[in-house]
């Protein structure tokens, strides 16, 4: 097997990579994705979300997309944001990580069948 | 039920907020943020949640990510005049709430003077605050120096 060598990711940088992996999306987009996603675990304001994609922008995991307008919100336009050939290897890479982590944990029995939020 | 005149002073008030924000980090997400800052901000209406709340817990949470910016360009070392300006700005609030604590202090002495009252455990946090306000005023301070020593150098 492969040996993982991406660092582990931030649970915030994570989130939105998961989010981004499905399709393209803007800042109020991506944080409803998050907040589905994680069950309401995981919010963040627009500090936090604007300073991780700032950091991901810089690190080459995602990219910046057109300014467009979102048919189900106003007519404003926005900036999407989509995952990156290397964001999506990261991302690969981490959930791989977390899957070994799980195994190890089942194999220890520290925990036992499936693995959800709040369980 | 908050109606979108509302949203829209708070939208100008975050956006006011945006400023303190390095020029450069505001230019590429400045617009995005209010956008999203907005699109919360009726969202919460459309829900019937109160905005107040939402909107205090925004701010203080995008003040610290400022803050987080520029440390990070101070770390990096690559302060521009946007930080000594934030630096300036963290300078005087600093002081700003250290004299009012001071003031504060004094006057509660006064009012307390010949009565028999404890005020250790108003006049203690103050001092701590006190102090602390001093402290990051003297590092914001010395901070600032050195980014305008650094600019003059270059």
């Amino acid at each position: 097997m492969a040996k993982n060598t991406h660092a582990p990711l931030t649970p915030a940088v994570l989130h939105i990579l998961l989010a981004l992996a499905t399709e393209e999306r803007h800042g109020y987009g991506i944080m409803k994705q998050v907040e589905s996603d994680s069950q309401g675990k995981v919010t963040m304001g627009p500090g936090t979300l604007y300073g991780s994609l700032g950091r991901m922008l810089e690190a080459g995991l995602i990219r910046e997309s057109d300014k467009r307008v979102d048919p189900e919100m106003d007519d404003e336009r926005r900036i999407y944001y989509g995952i990156s050939a290397l964001g999506r290897t990261t991302l690969t890479a981490e959930l791989e990580r977390y899957r070994e982590v799980l195994a190890v944990a089942r194999k220890s029995r520290v925990v036992r069948g499936r693995f959800a939020y709040g369980s | 039920m908050a109606p979108e005149s509302s949203i829209q002073r708070c939208r100008a008030w975050y956006a006011r907020l945006l400023r303190l924000y390095p020029a450069k980090y505001r230019d590429r997400f400045g617009e995005g943020m209010e956008q999203t800052f907005a699109d919360l901000c009726r969202e919460r209406r459309a829900t019937g949640r109160r905005l107040a709340g939402f909107v205090v817990w925004t701010f203080a949470e995008t003040f610290v990510a400022i803050v987080t910016q520029h440390v990070t360009r101070i770390m990096r070392g690559t302060m521009t005049q946007d930080s000594t300006r934030f630096l300036k700005t963290v300078r005087t609030s600093a002081l700003a709430i250290s004299a009012l604590m001071v003031a504060g202090i004094l006057t509660l002495m006064i009012l307390a003077r010949g009565k028999d009252e404890d005020i250790t455990g108003i006049v203690a946090p103050a001092l701590l605050i006190t102090i602390l306000s001093g402290v990051v005023a003297v590092v914001a301070s010395v901070l600032r120096k050195r980014a305008q020593q650094r600019g003059a150098a270059h």
